[in-house]
């Protein structure tokens, strides 16, 4: 991967109405790196990452993938990024490898069938490879959801709230497994996620968002040293009754 | 590191031909939609065809013809647009629609793939209906000799037209106005003519008509099918408004795009 800033936000707005739900927020994500952007409902993390994929259209600011502008560039961004989220589907009525395969075709996988073999062993999906999307529990379909983000090897993967419904168990082996890809694969990541442990276990630098501005930035250690507690959960709880 | 194709021609024809798979595999999955391809059609042929089986009885003539190739040609368009739109129904169903948009696939091969694999499911339903026809009621739908495919162009053109508006009308109005993706191509049915000559229409209505290519289509078969000469004329004035119905239909498609961009609505489909 060329060591060119992945991901470069400027001072991005975006109001709905007389919503102000994103107010100058910036930030940067390089290679390798696991950036975390974390706030209270509402805060404007979702937002901020729709803008980052191009499904939401700024007010003002830029965004730069790849030293790109996705608007203008949207094709060739796009073919280097992927997105899973908690709260998305995917076509129930078709088989796991189904839902990967017509993906990999989507994102211009040269090797189509090898790779939907690779994520399924990846994302220990074999047993789960000939059943329905939907015939699958929330935790299976949420494995499923990141065996597609990482159909095409994204350089940037954008995830919002990714462990969300899985059991501690397995929440504990997708981190294993995206710390990996990180480390291996240099492959950056911007997370929202409210499980606090989560983030200071994965997160390389933390944005904290709070009525659509960063008010707080830093790694877990720097970030609670700033608020004078003991961990990112209480950041988290003084951010959010501020 | 995963190579990708490189960008051009052979990475598009991937992405549309993801597209298609996934209807595909969607399709084959669901014996709900396979009975749907050929059970309404079915149905139709067989309530017009016995109506115009009765009509001949007393004497109308050419009922047979004119009811089965109307049915037949009504079905056409109506299957264009009705594939097109719910095969975007579907990816809002599912909240498949965020991760569709975040893939590299552009709007055009998206509409691309749809438009091939909803050809694809309409030309089962037409043979199927075309074989019955046949079969039921000894209406041979090649009895229209050469004219036939013209007719199928025109509304097939504009079945997708209508398709693409109704895509355009949920992504600007939101879910709630997905009724629409079913109903659009009856709003046009009284002004095409599809089961009458245009001339018993009220003054207004057939002024309406003259905007609709389906009418000049209709009114054209029943002309070819009474022994009459291939209007080719009419053809031109149908196939000039396909082209703005299409026109139209893409230029409303952007702006709904663009709207929903602006406004957060594509992400609120993933909710």
């Amino acid at each position: 991967m060329a060591n060119v800033t992945v991901l470069d936000v400027r001072a991005i707005r975006k109001a709905f109405g007389a919503v102000q739900a994103v107010d100058g927020v910036s930030l940067r994500v390089e290679p390798g790196e696991i950036v975390g952007l974390l706030g209270p409902n509402g805060a404007g993390k979702s937002t901020t990452l729709h803008m980052v994929l191009g499904l939401i259209s700024p007010d003002s600011g830029t965004v730069r993938l790849f030293g790109r502008d996705p608007a203008r560039n949207r094709t060739e961004v796009l073919s280097r990024i992927n997105f899973a989220a908690g709260y998305l589907g995917l076509p129930g009525s078709l088989r796991v490898w189904e839902v990967l395969r017509s993906f990999a075709f989507s994102y211009g996988v040269a090797r189509p069938a090898a790779r939907v073999d690779e994520v399924i062993e990846l994302l220990d999906l074999g047993r789960l490879r000939n059943q329905r999307f939907r015939e699958l529990s929330s935790g299976q379909q949420t494995r499923v959801q990141l065996a597609k983000a990482l159909i095409n090897e994204p350089e940037l993967l954008v995830l919002d709230e990714p462990t969300a419904s899985l059991d501690p168990d397995v929440g504990d082996r997708m981190r294993e497994l995206l710390l990996a890809q990180a480390r291996e694969s240099g492959r950056a990541m911007l997370i929202t996620s409210h499980n606090m442990r989560e983030v200071e276990r994965m997160c390389h630098r933390i944005h904290f968002i709070a009525e659509g501005r960063i008010v707080a930035e830093g790694n877990a250690e720097q970030l609670a040293g700033a608020y004078g507690v003991a961990d990112l959960e209480e950041v988290f709880l003084k951010v959010a009754r501020q | 590191m995963t190579t990708l194709l490189a960008p051009g021609a052979a990475a598009s024809r991937r992405r549309i031909w993801g597209i298609i798979l996934r209807d595909f595999y969607a399709f084959r999955g669901n014996t709900p939609r396979w009975i749907e391809t050929v059970f309404w059609p079915t149905l139709e042929l067989i309530i017009w065809g016995s109506v115009s089986l009765y009509l001949q009885a007393n004497a109308v003539s050419m009922a047979v013809s004119a009811l089965l190739g109307a049915t037949l040609l009504w079905q056409v368009l109506y299957r264009s647009q009705g594939e097109l739109s719910l095969a975007f129904l579907d990816d809002i169903w599912s909240r498949n629609l965020v991760n569709l948009f975040v893939t590299p696939v552009t709007v055009r091969e998206y509409l691309a793939g749809l438009v091939l694999f909803g050809s694809f499911k309409m030309i089962v339903s037409a043979t199927a209906m075309g074989g019955l026809a046949l079969l039921l009621f000894g209406f041979g739908l090649f009895g229209m000799g050469p004219a036939l495919v013209p007719y199928m162009v025109v509304l097939i053109v504009m079945g997708w037209a209508l398709g693409v508006f109704a895509i355009a009308v949920v992504l600007r109005f939101g879910a709630s106005a997905q009724v629409l993706a079913w109903i659009l191509s009856f709003v046009f049915q009284p002004f095409s003519a599809v089961f009458y000559p245009l001339s018993v229409l009220p003054a207004a209505m057939q002024t309406a008509s003259k905007a609709v290519p389906a009418s000049y289509v209709f009114e054209s078969m029943r002309t070819v099918l009474a022994g009459g000469a291939f209007d080719w004329a009419a053809l031109g004035i149908a196939a000039a408004l396909d082209a703005v119905y299409v026109a139209l239909a893409l230029g409303f498609l952007a702006y709904a795009l663009r709207h929903a961009r602006d406004h957060g609505k594509l992400s609120r489909f993933g909710d």
